[in-house]
This record gives C-alpha cells, structure tokens and sequence, in this order.
C-alpha cells in the first residue's frame, strides 16, 4: 500500500519555503521530456470563476471521466501527463490511474499525472503527491495572466541602505553636550518605582478620549524618539514659521512635559485648544470617540508638516511626515470577477486597521483562529479545542478582514474582460506593514438605516506578541494559488523571510459604559509591566487585568523596535 | 520533443467510448453532467468551501491530518493516507446547518431543470 521509503525528503529551503526532492519516478520523467515538461500543458490550465481555482480541462467545457470505467462524479480523477488519459483514483477499492501507470515504456513514462480538478501533481508509482517547481510557475503564470495591478505601488522603492558606523563624540560635541543638558537622574528618590515618562493627564471636561491616545502616542517608541531627540523642534519651528497653529509642536512641548520627571498630572489645555482649532467640528465638551481623535490628529500633523517643508505628499511609504511614517502601511485590494476569474488590483495607504468584530459567537463549530499557534486559553492543536473556543479573537478578526468576500449583486463591480458589471469576490491583505500597527475594534455601530447606535460589548481577546505574516499580501496570494512553491513578486528583498512581521503590544486604549456616556482607560506596557492610565491616576496593574479588559484599540510595535525588560527603571 | 507535445492534447482512444454508449447514462450521471455543464457544481463546491472554512471544519482536518503526520513522520506519510485518515472524521463532522443548505440548494437546482 505505501512506499514511501522510496521518497528522499531531503529539504532545501530557498526563499523561505522547504523544496522536498522529487521522487525517482518524477525525476526520470524530467530527465525523459526536457527542462521544461510542464509548459505544455499550459493550454489546458483554466481558471475557474468564482473562486479562481486552477483546473486542467482540454477545452473549457470539458466533463472529465474515467478512461476506463466511465465515472465522471469521483472526486479524484488524473489526467496522464503522457498521454492525456484520464483515470479515477479510488483508494482503497481500485486505482485506475494506477493501472493505467504500468504501462510504462521505455519510451514513455506514464507515471506521472495530473489531478484535473486540483490542478496538483501525483506520482501513481508512488502513490503521494509530488511537487514541481516548473509546473507551479505554469499554474502561477495562468492565474497572473488574469491579474491587472492598476499600479505598482509608487512608494515601494527601495530605501536606500546607510551602514551602521558606530560614533562617539568629540571633545566640542561632548562639551555641547554637557552644557546644554541636564542628566537623566534614573533612581530617582521620589518615586523611584514609576518609570520615566509615565505621568497623569487632567480630565478637562469628557476629553478621557484624548488623554488616553495621547498616553499611548507618548509611549509608542518611534515616535516618542523622534521628539525626544528633538526632531521637531517647537522653537526652531515657531522662530522659522511664525507663531501659528502646528500640532507637532503642541506634541513636542507635551512630550517635554511628560518625560521631564514631574509626576504632578499635566493639563494639556494647550493642545486640546489647538486640536479643536483644526478639527472645529469636534470642538466641544461632549464625549468623543478616541479613535476618531486619532485619525484627526495625525492628520492635523501631516498637514501642518507637509506645508512646512515640500516633501511628498504621497503617504504609502511615510515620507512625507513623522505620523505616516510610524503608522502609514500600504493594503492591497483584488477584486475577482466571478464569472470570467478576471482579477483587478489596488494599492490603498492607511494609518490603522478597523476591524468587525465576528457577528456571532459559538454558531455551529465557530473556531479561534489558528492561522498561527497563539495563546488561546485552550490547546491550540487539539481536536476538541475548536469547538469549545467560541471566544473572538483578534487574530479572529484579521482572518475576517482577509478572507475572500462576496460582493453582493446590489455592489457589481465593473469587470474590464467582460466589460459588464458581475458580481465579484474581493479580497483585502496587506501589501507593507506599518511600523506601528493601530488595531481599531468597530465597537460603536451606527445604523443610518434604523437611525440608531449602539456599542458592542463582546470581549475580545487579544496577543502580546502577534505575527501579522499569513496576513500579507504573499501570504494570501500564495494560499490563493494552491499549496506551489514561486518566489512572490520578486522585487523586493524577502518580507516573509524579515523580522519585520513581528509585533509586541505596547499599548491598549480600552472603553467601559455606554455609548453616550463610558469612559477610556489606556494600558501601557513599559519594562514588561503593565501601567493602567485612567486620566490623572497612573497605577501598575496586573497584566492578567489588561487581558481581561475590553480592548478598544490596540498599539502594536515591530518587535525589532520594542526593547523588552530591561533591568534598570527609566530605560524603557 | 514535439512528437511528446501533441501526445499530451492526443484524446484518449475511441473503442472506450464506443463500449460505454450502449449502456443507458444513469440518473446520477445525468444529473452530475447537468450540474458541471451548467457550473451549479463548481459554485455548490465554492459554497461548500466557504461554509466549512467560517464553522472550522478545515482548521480541524488541518490539525487531524498535522497530528497523524507527526505521529508517522513526515516522509511516511502519502495523500492517500491522510485522506483515508480524515475522511470518516470529516464526513461526520459536517454540521447539519451546512448539509441542509447544500441540500436546498441541489433541490431547486433540480427543481429548475426538470424537463
């Protein structure tokens, strides 16, 4: 029944991916029919709508059957890569694609086939699935045939790489130094247990929802960088400009405040004045919604920047000011005709992801994502543990924003082979990550339709360290082709293969109450504690109480920036 | 080399089908070549698809046939056995939500053909 033993596995990873060597049956058949065997059957390669699978048929209306027994409804059925004959592979009652193998020759080989639904190739002297770099680029190149990009990315150039040179001042930049600051006194004796940049924020009439995104914007570390080594500097920018309305200079003298060591709580009356000055429509003492405060105020900095010096105004790649540079990432949008498997795809810049939260829990086998081993409070592998798991998580809901979606026939896109509107297939991934990730959970539904709103309270759990891999653009395109081995796009360095995917929480803006009337608490993780900012009050809580409280947004770093626990206070 | 090429597109040989045409085509084939021709068949597997991926049937089969191959090892394993493996499981497994609308699906597909 099995020969395996047959197979030399032997891995060899290129590109990330493990390459198993072919088995001898496969080899000899490369080594009968030339480099390239598979190309010929590039002509029989048809995409079927709707869902874009690979099929191999000899011309599009073909119903493939049994050569010998006639069985067209076997779930199984092999087309011969020699002669075109097309078996059913019943195991265990009868293998005709087996039979069908024995006539093997010197001449020609006919041990290798082809599943015609699948679009995968089988060995039937080996009876296993083998796979064939060649043959996958044939099936790649058949989908990408149907793939428009209406453009390339425009910012995704490479960056220009500067060598690591390792610096240490000189005698006038030492004395620059020594005169122009002051030292950082990190035991401090008054409360030396907070560490440095930890301080309260006053309550000045429902701006809760200000005071906790600024709490997390002070401690999302690139951007606390690039104002604490004074990359926008309030002075230099008022004397250059004039003095005006520019809300990374009310940053700036925040950022001061906070990290100054004064541990009275500070009253950013200053800023809140110039925000309502840029977004006047929210400019009231009514309760706010946090996530709103925050796309407004990264837009209130990129516009200020961006008038100052003339950089870019593209956002895909953050050139053209400090917000977009820490939270600008770039999605990538196909949208799959149904009925001609057209595909046409967009590039989009964005500052954050909003996310549904899943309509109903616990419905049927509903499952904790297990895209990645993540901590799940039940076992990630077992058989049971999908089924008991009906809570949401955010990788649950990543899942959700990535997966396949049918656009309804009242939303018919345009499809430009068909030059019809059809209904379609669309589908979001994420082409280049941010450097810090904002999660925004859609807590607040606002109906039109029914006017009314209401806020979801459903809990949701959510990682310490998550890794945003099977959600980028490679990740998705490559599970959309099948289980095939091609090097993705090819003209970037490897994304899969860097770091870079992975992520640590540092920061989760929680809301308890109602919809009109709640409060927001911001949790931020520094040195491996976790320190609850409720306005004014900063206290260190027990990270078991950051699980369990619900997250409204969620802050996550690339790792590679996060400097994990480190022994000494004050140097988070 | 292009003698290989056009054996591939070569139609299997005709004394095959010649047999089979004295045979009357049953119900069940009649029925299965209507639902490929019309392409209900490729959509009620795309349906299937989705349905089995949203209640976790797939993320399960995965982990099955994850733990068997961990069990034998990788190289012991073939296609063949997984299937073997899973498919009593899976077809158990199947919630009944998902096996009534494939149903009613079929039903008013046939309903809509019936000549």
């Amino acid at each position: 029944m099995s020969s395996k033993i047959n197979h030399h596995h032997q891995n060899d990873k290129t590109n990330g991916q493990i390459f198993p060597q072919p088995c001898p049956h496969l080899a000899d058949f490369h080594a009968r029919n030339g480099t390239k065997p598979f190309r010929a059957i590039q002509d029989c390669l048809h995409i079927k709508p709707p869902g874009g699978r690979a099929a191999i048929r000899r011309d599009s209306s073909e119903v493939p059957r049994c050569g010998v027994c006639g069985d067209s409804s076997c779930p199984r059925l092999y087309a011969c890569m020699a002669c075109a004959a097309v078996s059913c592979h019943v195991p265990p009652h009868s293998s005709h694609v087996a039979i069908h193998a024995t006539k093997t020759s010197s001449a020609c080989s006919h041990e290798i086939a082809v599943d015609v639904d699948r679009a995968e190739l089988f060995c039937c002297a080996c009876r296993d699935q083998v796979y064939d770099r060649d043959f996958d680029a044939a099936v790649v190149l058949a989908h990408t045939t149907s793939i428009i990009q209406s453009s390339k990315p425009e910012n995704l150039r490479k960056r220009r790489r500067i060598d690591y040179r390792p610096w240490s001042p000189d005698l006038r930049e030492r004395s620059l130094m020594v005169n122009n600051a002051s030292p950082i006194d990190s035991m401090s004796s008054s409360n030396g247990d907070l560490p440095r940049g930890l301080r309260g924020l006053n309550n000045l009439g429902n701006t809760c929802f200000m005071n906790s995104v600024l709490q997390a914007l002070f401690h999302t570390p690139p951007l606390r960088n690039y104002f604490l080594s004074d990359r926008h500097n309030r002075y230099y920018c008022q004397s250059k400009n004039g003095v005006r309305l520019c809300l990374a200079c009310d940053l700036d003298t925040m950022f001061s405040a906070i990290f100054c060591g004064d541990r009275m709580p500070y009253s950013p009356a200053k800023f809140l004045y110039s925000w309502w000055r840029h977004a006047s429509n929210l400019a009231s003492y009514e309760q706010q919604d946090a996530h709103e405060f925050f796309i407004s105020m990264l837009d209130g900095i990129h516009e200020k920047v961006e008038k100052d010096q003339h950089k870019p105004r593209s956002q895909g790649n953050g050139d053209c000011c400090i917000a977009h540079r820490v939270f600008s990432g770039i999605l990538r949008s196909d949208v799959m005709c149904m009925a001609c498997g057209f595909t046409s795809t967009t590039f989009d810049p964005c500052v954050d992801f909003s996310l549904d939260l899943e309509p109903n829990q616990g419905s049927s086998m509903k499952t904790s994502s297990t895209k990645s081993n993540h901590s799940c409070n039940c076992e990630a592998d077992g058989m049971n543990s999908s089924q008991n798991c009906g809570i949401s998580t955010l990788m649950g809901c990543l899942d959700r924003f990535t997966r396949p979606e049918r656009l309804g026939s009242d939303q018919k896109f345009f499809c430009q082979q068909c030059q019809v509107r059809q209904e379609s297939l669309k589908q979001m991934s994420i082409r280049k990550l941010p450097l810090v990730s904002c999660f925004h959970i859609k807590r607040f539904e606002h109906s039109s339709v029914r006017k009314m709103s209401r806020k979801v309270d459903r809990y949701l759990q959510f990682p310490l360290s998550l890794d945003m891999a099977p959600y980028l653009s490679s990740s998705i395109l490559r599970s959309r082709f099948g289980n095939r081995f091609f090097p993705f796009d090819g003209d970037e360095s490897n994304t899969l293969n860097e770091p870079s995917s992975e992520f640590e929480l540092f920061a989760v803006v929680t809301h308890t109450g109602k919809l009109d009337a709640g409060h927001y608490v911001t949790y931020l993780r520094l040195s491996n504690k976790w320190y609850k900012c409720d306005d004014a009050w900063i206290t260190e809580v027990n990270e078991n109480t950051v699980r369990a409280a619900q997250g409204y947004m969620m802050f996550y770093v690339q790792k590679m920036l996060y400097y994990k626990a480190s022994e000494k206070q004050g140097t988070s | 080399m292009s003698a290989k090429r056009s054996s591939i597109n070569r139609p299997p040989t005709p004394d095959v089908d010649r047999d089979r045409e004295n045979q009357e085509p049953t119900l069940q084939e009649i029925i299965n070549i209507k639902m490929i021709e019309s392409g209900e068949k490729e959509r009620l597997k795309e349906l299937l698809r989705e349905r089995l991926i949203e209640c976790g049937w797939r993320d399960e089969m995965k982990s099955l046939c994850r733990a068997y191959t961990r069990k034998k090892g990788r190289n012991n394993v073939t296609v063949d056995d997984l299937v073997h493996v899973i498919t009593p499981k899976g077809r158990a497994s199947v919630p009944d939500p998902v096996k009534a609308e494939l149903l009613q699906r079929i039903r008013s597909f046939l309903a809509s053909t019936a000549t």
